[in-house]
């Protein structure tokens, strides 16, 4: 090796990064390695204040109490409906029956009386 | 802690040794190349960066820093490239001239031969930083640059007469 291969071996010797290199590197990388907040947080995100999710909790809870009281209403209407059908019929049945017996008791009245 | 995130704990780790380890290599092949400190940061930050990507993909410590020795050299040409950086355009007639007759062991001598270096064409200066400052292999150097080994010995051959010449004229006699 001759002396401007040492000379230049000298004079291109690594040099230190400046203070703190290191640490910059690892920042910028945690930096982009945080995580984006996914699809199931972004809702909890949205509602970040406490109150908020005081306002969503009860708003849930009235509409839930409104749908259980029109719930309850609907199904009482269906109850009320189908005992009045039951009632129709069975008036239905009772009066083909008296008929059934009044014109039976023509028929044996026509029948039965002796003459004078 | 949950598995990912031990997985996660182990990588960053290893990342971390990586940077401490190779840190000197990587900002000084940037910062021989671009003279300049914080182009010189931006650099090696960048490499490094590139590094955590692709970190999954390297096999050893040696396979990482071979890495990062190649993508320091290329991302360190395309800086200049893209900015034009004064190193890139430093004239040989614009360095100063010795005050008088060189001594043997000119104190200085170190100093005007980085800027004879910071003048050469691109690829001759980056040839002659991985030879000298890295102490590379011609193969070595041939691999990192991906260029054929027989450029590599015509590009260094070319650079010690142009930078003899110089030095010659400084008053030194290498």
């Amino acid at each position: 090796m001759n002396r401007l291969e040492d000379e230049l071996k000298l004079a291109l010797r690594r040099v230190d990064p400046p203070e703190g290199f290191a640490e910059r590197v690892l920042a910028r990388v945690a930096s982009k390695e945080t995580p984006k907040a996914s699809p199931a947080h972004w809702w909890l995100h949205a509602f970040g204040s406490v109150q908020l999710r005081w306002a969503a909790v009860c708003a849930m809870c009235v509409s839930l109490a409104v749908s259980g009281a029109l719930y309850q209403r609907a199904a009482d209407r269906r109850r009320g409906e189908a005992a009045k059908e039951q009632l129709m019929l069975a008036l239905r049945i009772t009066g083909s029956k008296l008929q059934i017996a009044e014109q039976s008791l023509k028929e044996l009245d026509s029948s039965g009386r002796p003459e004078r | 802690m949950t598995i990912a995130a031990s997985v996660l704990a182990t990588t960053q780790l290893n990342f971390e040794d990586l940077v401490r380890e190779n840190q000197r290599m990587v900002f000084s092949i940037a910062y021989r190349f671009l003279r300049n400190a914080a182009a010189a940061e931006e650099v090696a930050q960048d490499v490094f960066l590139d590094l955590f990507k692709k970190l999954g993909s390297l096999e050893s410590r040696a396979h990482a820093s071979f890495w990062l020795r190649r993508v320091a050299c290329h991302r360190s040409i395309d800086y200049a490239r893209r900015n034009k950086t004064a190193a890139a355009e430093i004239s040989w007639d614009l360095l100063e001239e010795p005050s008088g007759q060189a001594l043997e062991n000119d104190p200085f001598l170190s100093r005007r031969l980085q800027q004879l270096v910071a003048g050469l064409p691109e690829k001759m200066r980056m040839v002659v930083i991985l030879r000298y400052q890295e102490d590379a292999q011609l193969e070595e150097i041939a691999d990192v640059m991906e260029i054929p080994l027989n450029t590599v010995k015509s590009t260094l051959h070319r650079a010690h007469a142009m930078l003899r010449a110089r030095v010659e004229t400084l008053g030194v006699r290498p």
